[in-house]
C-alpha cells in the first residue's frame, strides 16, 4: 500500500514505523517536503499526486497552518472569525485533496503543555489558547463531517500514551521532529488499524470462553451462585465491567459468541439467571458449549455464522487453549490475555482490530439480527422442505438506487463482503459514488426483511451498459441473507434494467478469490449460461424469473418490469 | 552519580535498539563496540543519527540527571562517531567534564 505523508514538521519517523510495524497492511510512504502543506494539498499536478496514493496523512501544527492561532500563542489579540475562516480554508484544501485518494487521515491539532501555562486564562474566551485549540478542532471536525474518504484521527490519545515526553524538544531542535517516537509508534498502529477498517478487514466477532473470562470460577463445579460476578469484590466488579464493555462493542456491530468447555445447560442457566450477568443469551450470535476441542468448535461456529476465521478474535484465559487455537487456526486472532482479571477491560478496549470508518444502523442492529437469524435457522430445521420454508418467510426486498443516504452502508458492504461477491472490488465511498454516477452505469442497494425481522441493507448490485450488452459489475450479498432467493431477485433487477434499455445480452464475469466460491456456486445454478468457466450470460430477450416467495419493492421502478409477483413502487 | 563506562555502553545499546526499530534489518546497527555508527563504512543516516543522539541525551537526563547537548560536542572530536566503542569513549570523557 502506498501512502503520502504531508506535514509541516519532519514526519520521517512515522514513515519508518509504518514500514516496520508488523501488522498488515504493508506500507511504503512518500513524504512531501515539510512546510509545503497548502501547496501540496491544492496542487493536483504536484509530483506526489502523479501516482494516486492509497492513503494520505495530513498532520500539521495549528500554529503553522493557522496564522491566527500562531498569533494567539504569541499572546496577540485574535478575532474568532479570522480563526474560524482559516480553519475553513484549511478544511477546504483537505476536501479538495481527498478526491485524489481512497482515505485521507487528519490527526487533530495538539500543542505542547508549555503553551498552556496561563492558568485561569487558558480557557478565557478572548485569549485562551486551550479554549481556542478545542474550538479549532471542533470546527475542523464539523467542516469535515460526512466528507467521503476523510477520517480525522485523535492525536491526543497518542500524546497520552507517550506520556510526559510526547513533545520532544530535543528532536524538534535537532531535526524538526515534533513528537517523540512513542507518539509516532501509536500513530502508526492506529493508522494501520484505520486502513484495515477502511479496507473492510476489521474483526467482526469476539468468541469468548466462559469460566474465568465472563465470570470468575468454574460454574460446573460451584453452580451459578458460586461464581464470582459483581458484588463488592474487585474481581467480581472487573468481570461486570468486562461484560459491559463487551456489550458496548456489540452495540458497535461486533458479534459476540461463546466457545467453552462446559455443560451447556449449566452454562446457559448461569447466563440466563445470574442476577449480575450483563450479557444475556440474546447478546450472543451463537455458541458451542461442550467438551470438544475448542479449535474444532470455533471452525464449526464460524461456519454457522457464515464468517471467515479471519474475522474472529478468540479470548481465553487459558494459555494452553490460546496456543492450541493459534496453532490450529492460523487465520484466527488470539490476543495474549492478562491473568489479572482487573485488566480484562483494558485489554479488550486496547484491541485495535475493530476499527471501522462508519457506524451504520445495520451495525447497531447486528446482534439482534443474529438472534433473529438463529430463530430463522431453527424454523428452517422444523420445516425440512426449502420451498415450504421460503414461502413462510414472507420476504420483502426493497430496492433503492445508490444515493448519499445509503452510500456509507453500501461502501461498507462492498469493502467487507467476501463470499457472495462477483468481482470483490474494494472502493471508498467517494470512488464508488463517482463510479456509479457515470451515465452508462447503474447501482442499487437491497434491503431485506421477512417475518422474523429486518436484515437491513444487505445487497449491492451495479451494471454497466454498453450498447447491446450489459455487464454486471458488482453482485454483493451479505452472508446473513444468502440462499433465500435474494440472489435471484438481484439478477432479475439487473436483467430488467438492461432489457428496458434494449440490451440483448447480460453477462457477469466471475473474478475468483480465495473466499468467493459461494458466488460461483450460485452462478452455476442460476440459469445463466456458463461460457468459458468464469463468464455467465443471460439472453436478455427473456426476463429473468423472480421466485414466487419473494416480494420485490422498488423505490424507482422506471426500468424494472412489473410482474405478477415482482416489483411495485413504494 | 555519573554512569560508569559499562553503564554508558548499556545506554548506547538501548538507544541503538530503539533506533533499529525503525530500520530495515540490513541497515540495523549491531550492538557491538566495532559497529560503525556513521560514515563511509555504513551506519546511521542523518535522521537515524538525530534520533540516536536525542535518545542518548534523553536517557542520560532521565537516569542520571545530566543535561547534555551532544550535537555541540560529539561531532567535534575526531573519530568520535567512527564506531560504537569510540563514541562510548568520547561520551564517557564528555560526561566526566559535565557538572551534575
Amino acid at each position: 500500500m502506498r501512502g503520502l505523508l504531508i506535514s509541516d514538521f519532519n514526519i520521517e519517523n512515522l514513515s519508518s514505523y509504518l514500514r516496520k510495524e508488523p501488522n498488515a497492511p504493508a506500507i511504503d510512504s512518500v513524504i512531501t517536503s515539510y512546510g509545503e502543506v497548502f501547496q501540496t494539498l491544492l496542487d493536483d499536478t504536484a509530483a506526489c499526486w502523479s501516482e494516486r496514493p492509497d492513503f494520505v496523512v495530513v498532520w500539521t501544527r495549528p500554529e503553522a497552518v493557522l496564522e491566527a492561532f500562531g498569533k494567539l500563542l504569541d499572546c496577540c489579540p485574535v478575532n474568532e472569525k479570522d480563526l474560524n475562516a482559516q480553519v475553513d480554508t484549511f478544511s477546504a484544501a483537505l476536501r479538495q485533496a481527498s478526491k485524489r485518494t481512497r482515505a485521507l487521515f487528519v490527526p487533530t491539532w495538539v500543542i505542547p503543555p508549555f503553551h498552556q501555562t496561563h492558568g485561569l486564562l487558558d480557557l478565557s474566551p478572548t485569549c485562551g489558547v486551550a479554549r481556542a485549540l478545542m474550538q479549532i478542532n471542533m470546527r475542523l471536525l464539523e467542516t469535515l463531517e460526512r466528507v467521503p474518504a476523510v477520517y480525522p484521527l485523535w492525536t491526543e490519545k497518542w500524546i497520552q500514551l507517550a506520556g510526559s515526553i510526547a513533545f520532544n524538544e530535543r528532536l524538534w531542535y535537532l531535526g524538526k521532529i515534533r513528537f517523540s517516537n512513542d507518539v509516532f509508534k501509536a500513530a502508526a498502529r492506529d493508522l494501520k488499524a484505520a486502513l484495515r477498517g477502511v479496507g473492510g478487514q476489521a474483526k467482526k466477532v469476539i468468541i469468548l470462553d466462559l469460566d474465568d473470562v465472563l465470570w470468575g470460577g468454574t460454574v460446573g463445579e460451584t453452580g451459578l451462585h458460586g461464581i464470582s460476578l459483581g458484588g463488592h469484590d474487585p474481581a467480581g466488579e472487573a468481570f461486570v465491567d468486562f461484560q459491559r464493555n463487551l456489550k458496548a462493542l456489540s452495540r458497535r456491530g461486533i458479534l459476540l459468541a461463546i466457545v467453552s468447555k462446559n455443560e451447556e445447560s449449566v452454562a446457559t442457566e448461569a447466563i440466563a439467571n445470574h442476577p449480575e450477568m450483563v450479557l444475556k443469551l440474546d447478546d450472543f450470535a451463537g455458541w458451542r458449549i461442550n467438551w470438544k476441542d475448542k479449535a474444532a468448535n470455533i471452525v464449526d461456529l464460524m461456519s454457522e455464522l457464515n464468517l471467515g476465521l479471519d474475522s474472529a478474535v478468540f479470548i481465553d484465559d487459558n494459555p494452553v487453549e490460546r496456543a492450541r487455537a493459534r496453532e490450529a487456526l492460523l487465520q484466527l486472532f488470539v490476543p495474549e490475555w492478562p491473568s489479572d482479571k482487573r485488566f480484562y477491560s483494558q485489554s479488550l478496549l486496547s484491541l485495535d482490530c475493530f476499527d471501522r470508518p462508519s457506524l451504520t444502523d445495520e451495525d447497531r442492529q447486528r446482534t439482534r439480527m443474529s438472534a433473529v437469524d438463529r430463530e430463522r435457522k431453527e424454523s428452517k430445521l422444523q420445516l425440512g422442505n426449502l420451498e415450504d420454508w421460503l414461502s413462510t418467510l414472507k420476504t420483502i426486498i426493497r430496492v433503492e438506487e445508490l444515493n448519499q443516504t445509503n452510500l456509507p452502508r453500501a461502501a461498507q458492504l462492498l469493502n467487507k463482503t467476501n463470499q457472495m461477491n462477483l468481482s470483490t472490488r474494494r472502493m471508498s465511498e467517494a470512488d464508488f459514488h463517482t463510479w456509479a454516477r457515470e451515465k452508462n452505469r447503474r447501482a442499487w442497494t437491497f434491503r431485506v426483511s421477512d417475518k422474523f425481522g429486518d436484515s437491513g441493507l444487505t445487497g449491492i448490485l451495479s451494471i454497466e451498459l454498453n450498447g447491446s450488452q450489459a455487464r454486471i459489475v458488482d453482485f454483493v450479498l451479505s452472508c446473513r441473507v444468502m440462499g433465500r432467493k435474494i440472489e435471484e431477485a438481484m439478477l432479475s433487477v439487473a436483467i430488467d434494467c438492461a432489457r428496458s434499455t434494449g440490451v440483448k445480452e447480460v453477462y457477469a464475469n466471475y473474478c475468483q478469490t480465495p473466499k468467493n466460491k459461494p458466488c460461483y456456486a450460485f452462478l452455476r445454478q442460476s440459469g445463466l449460461t456458463c461460457q468459458d468457466g468464469n463468464t455467465f450470460v443471460w439472453d436478455a430477450t427473456q426476463p429473468y424469473p423472480l421466485h414466487g416467495a419473494v416480494h420485490l419493492a422498488c423505490e424507482d421502478a422506471r426500468h424494472i418490469e412489473k410482474r405478477p409477483v415482482g416489483c411495485e413502487s413504494v | 552519580m555519573k554512569p560508569t563506562k559499562e553503564e554508558l555502553i548499556d545506554i548506547i545499546y538501548e538507544c541503538l535498539g530503539e533506533v533499529n526499530e525503525q530500520l530495515p534489518k540490513d541497515q540495523q546497527i549491531q550492538k557491538s563496540p566495532d559497529a560503525s555508527l556513521v560514515g563511509r563504512a555504513g551506519g546511521l543516516d542523518s535522521l537515524g543519527f538525530v534520533n540516536f543522539i536525542a535518545l542518548i541525551e534523553e536517557k542520560c537526563a532521565y537516569k542520571y540527571g545530566i543535561d547534555l547537548s551532544l550535537m555541540d560536542t560529539a561531532l567535534r572530536e575526531d573519530g568520535a562517531l567512527e564506531n560504537v566503542g569510540r563514541f562510548a569513549d568520547s561520551l564517557f570523557h564528555q560526561l566526566k567534564k559535565t557538572p551534575l
